[in-house]
């Protein structure tokens, strides 16, 4: 009995031991940087890549022709020079010479043929971003090989956006994919960027190798870490170097840890409260009286949005004068200012007094919980300042993917609604083809003005900046004056930052390492 | 003895069947899940198509008809989501999940039956006071808050044990690859010990109470008077005789234990970001991931029928008076 219990007390003891030693030597390397995401990746298919986390590490295994700057700027990556036909609709792009896959296979012209062709090849069912929204947009037609570097895309129509829009496409060779299945391709990704996948561990970690320029890291480590509080522990432990969606109640935290701050950044992402302006919104209580621009108007003086960023938001910021990202917007626009007093004359000048029991008329606000930073008290904060100048406001907080999105895409909320829509740097006309047609996919509100939407023509058929430049600021003039939105803000995104390394978040929500560095 | 075993299969694939039908009507009257599957500037035309090759234009019956065909050939489906089958993804991470079961399961009863015994045989003391309190707030406090309590305390302040994260080791092991399953296994098990007593708790808790309270019934017993007045020692009393017997309501418990933590680790696998099988379902379920919930939802009705059985057939083998009945009693 005594050698046994002796030996099981020696076996034990040699395993904690082993234990200690083994987690022990697991102390990070200088060249490893360490991310922590917040959603887990759920394919490496280039076509079927949607989430803003699984773009965030395909960017770096995939080249695409041209890339975006943090400022939107064009940048040459696969490519490094492109021209357009004279009808718009073909964009002619010379590859770099000597490139090759992970694998060592050249990547040529007709690879960046097949990759284009590839996605949009009905047979796979790809439902990613790039078919889904990226060739709808620019009315992709099919991609020729001219020559060995030289790749003709050919849209549909000339587009204004095309080009940023291609830079999302994700650049894969040939005889390596036409040999895998759909199943292999997505989780075996044989990529034309910086970095290529070592491994994968699903829910866990990915874990990148570098193999050509740029990037300062030899190894990334994208770990999976889906709960707000642990991320944050596991940053203020050391344990990792950045991570992405900071709730604003643990930003005294981690500021204070010492040994990690938070940046911020205001996002591309347009806050804004939706008037619904639909045939069948006007049965909705408040729906008539939203129709009238000279209403909707008022209730832009209404809402304190500068105080709801500092206080729901722990930011500072400037109200938002339209759909267009800054510096992109018309340039003498100013923001509506908080003015109850101007919101409630003016609305009585729109036939609207009070009434005996206070309230000017009832009006439903609808919105998703759980979405954006802070919703739900964003949107009981903006209730209580519309029912500050009389408005009787019932607010529905939904839950998001059953219910409030159905409503979204059917056009059935409202009449106000709470939404936010991702937005871009590169160009204005971007962000405002959320309403590039009265029926558009975006158009939640189902705006119709004419002095809107007539000017779309005139913007494709614009020959000089200097010409597009003044539709655009003609048609933001508009949007600014009656448009459907109660102009809020740009969300902001949180990142936190060890201070091991040096690192600048970007407004896109782009979660780039390449320029990180070791401090 | 093979013929209860075999009436208790057919009646559990009639379990397994009414759990998917279930689960099907659950998630479907959450609405149709398309929109979770097409970008938000997503026209109304992609949205018909996406919605016809996610097949969910089809009416429900048909849906519902067409998967359960599919299954008895074998296929449980695509996940929406990671466009793989669905089932390869569940089995992918059910291994981490038995890992933390098991292991919370084995802390448990490691220190539930001394515990258990302590309490017993000094009932009425100290001893007893201290165990039962212990054994009423391990059953009181909320797993999730006992995880974030563990993970401030000693992954934050004082780092004796990681915050988050996960080590294979059945995975290598049933690859055939052993040298990585055992080099890992040290790391396996630290980065399992704060979430394995954070999923064990509650398990060691009831436990510990079940273990004094059996006891105590069964050394009032004749049959333990008997042996004590035949001159044995006390240890062997208590162990070959006492609980022997007060290990019977243990071993029924454990079983059905297993099965339960199996499914409900889902809190604690978040807090931890583990990467298992319950976290696994509950982003399938807010994605409206249908195949990959379906395949997941069979897999653990499966796991807890068989554990059932087991149990039944265990429970036999150990106490004699009991019968395997055509009740499946």
């Amino acid at each position: 009995m005594n050698l046994r219990t002796n030996a099981a007390r020696t076996a034990l003891a040699g395993l904690f031991g082993a234990i200690l030693v083994a987690t022990g030597c697991a102390e990070r390397a200088d060249d490893t940087i360490i991310v922590g995401l917040s959603a887990d990746i759920t394919t490496f298919e280039p076509g079927m890549i949607s989430s803003r986390d699984n773009s965030n590490i395909a960017e770096h295994i995939f080249g695409s022709l041209f890339t975006l700057s943090a400022a939107g700027e064009p940048i040459p990556d696969l490519a490094h020079t492109l021209e357009i036909t004279e009808d718009g609709t073909g964009y002619i792009y010379t590859l770099n010479e000597g490139m090759t896959c992970h694998d060592g296979e050249a990547l040529t012209a007709e690879d960046v043929a097949y990759t284009f062709n590839r996605i949009r090849d009905p047979e796979n069912r790809f439902t990613g971003n790039a078919p889904g929204f990226v060739y709808t947009s620019v009315g992709f037609q099919n991609a020729v090989a001219l020559d060995d570097l030289r790749v003709q895309i050919n849209i549909a129509r000339k587009n204004p956006i095309a080009f940023g829009l291609l830079t999302e496409i994700y650049v894969h060779c040939k005889d390596s994919y036409e040999q895998m299945t759909l199943d292999e391709a997505a989780s075996n990704p044989i990529g034309s960027g910086s970095y290529r996948l070592t491994s994968w561990t699903r829910g866990s970690e990915v874990v990148l190798e570098k193999v050509r320029e740029p990037g300062n890291f030899q190894r990334i480590v994208w770990r999976i870490i889906p709960e707000a509080s642990t991320r944050t522990a596991e940053l203020v432990a050391g344990n990792v170097d950045i991570i992405t969606n900071v709730v604003p109640e643990q930003i005294e935290a981690i500021d204070g840890s010492g040994r990690a701050e938070v940046h911020v950044v205001s996002g591309t992402r347009r806050m804004y409260l939706g008037f619904s302006l639909s045939e069948a919104s006007r049965q909705m209580p408040g729906g008539e009286e939203i129709q009238d621009a000279r209403v909707r108007r008022a209730l832009q003086y209404a809402v304190d949005v500068p105080t709801i960023c500092e206080q729901l938001l722990s930011v500072e910021c400037d109200r938002a004068t339209g759909p267009v990202n800054p510096p992109n917007g018309k340039m003498n626009l100013t923001p509506y200012p908080y003015d109850p007093d101007t919101a409630e004359r003016l609305l009585d000048e729109a036939g609207h007094p009070r009434g005996d029991d206070g309230n000017r008329f009832s009006i439903r606000l609808q919105a998703g919980r759980g979405r954006y930073v802070n919703d739900v008290n964003v949107v009981l904060a903006i209730s209580q300042y519309l029912q500050d100048v009389g408005l009787d406001v019932e607010v529905e907080l939904l839950e998001w993917a059953s219910v409030y999105t159905p409503l979204l895409r059917e056009r059935s909320m409202g009449p106000l609604f709470f939404l936010g829509t991702g937005g871009g740097l590169w160009s204005p006309i971007y962000d405002m083809t959320d309403m590039a047609a009265v029926d558009s996919g975006t158009n939640y509100t189902h705006w119709s003005d004419d002095r809107w939407f007539r000017r779309w023509p005139d913007l494709a058929a614009a020959t000089t900046p200097e010409e597009t430049r003044t539709i655009i600021d003609e048609m933001l003039q508009v949007f600014y004056d009656d448009g459907p939105w109660l102009h809020l803000y740009f969300q902001p995104d949180f990142y936190g930052v060890s201070n091991r390394i040096t690192w600048d978040a970007r407004r896109d929500e782009r979660v780039y390492v390449f320029e990180a560095g070791l401090k | 003895m093979g013929s209860y075993i075999l009436r208790r299969l057919l009646q559990s694939i009639v379990v397994v069947i009414g759990v998917t039908l279930v689960s099907f009507l659950a998630l479907q009257a959450g609405g149709d899940p398309t929109y979770l599957y097409v970008s938000e500037r997503a026209s109304t035309e992609e949205i018909e198509a996406t919605r016809r090759a996610l097949g969910f234009d089809r009416p429900l019956h048909e849906q519902y008809l067409g998967f359960v065909g599919d299954l008895v050939q074998g296929d449980f489906g695509q996940s929406l989501s990671y466009r793989q089958p669905a089932m390869e993804i569940v089995l992918d991470a059910l291994p981490a999940t038995i890992e933390l079961t098991v292991f919370a399961l084995v802390l448990a009863l490691m220190l539930a039956i001394p515990l258990g015994v302590l309490a017993a045989i000094n009932r009425g003391t100290a001893w007893d006071g201290s165990v039962t309190t212990f054994a009423m707030l391990g059953q009181s406090i909320p797993n999730f808050w006992l995880g974030i309590m563990m993970i401030l305390f000693f992954g934050l302040y004082t780092r004796w044990f990681p915050i988050s994260g996960h080590v294979p080791f059945l995975t290598p092991l049933l690859n055939g690859d052993f040298g990585t399953a055992f080099s890992n296994l040290p790391r396996t098990i630290y980065h399992l010990i704060l979430p394995g007593i954070a999923v064990g708790t509650y398990s060691l808790a009831r436990n510990t109470r079940l273990v004094r309270s059996s006891l105590l019934e069964v050394l009032e017993q004749d049959y333990v008077r008997t042996a004590r007045s035949k001159g044995l020692p006390e240890l062997r009393v208590l162990v070959h005789h006492a609980l022997r017997n007060a290990w019977l309501p243990v071993v029924t418990i454990i079983g059905l234990e297993f099965g339960f933590l199996l499914g409900g680790v889902v809190v604690v696998e978040t807090v931890f970001s583990y990467p298992g099988i319950g976290r696994l379902l509950f982003a399938a379920i807010n994605q409206r991931d249908i195949p990959l919930v379906q395949a997941g939802v069979i897999l653990l009705a499966g796991i807890f029928v068989m554990l059932n059985l087991v149990v039944d057939l265990v429970y036999v083998r150990l106490d004699p008076r009991v019968k395997l009945t055509g009740g499946g009693g």
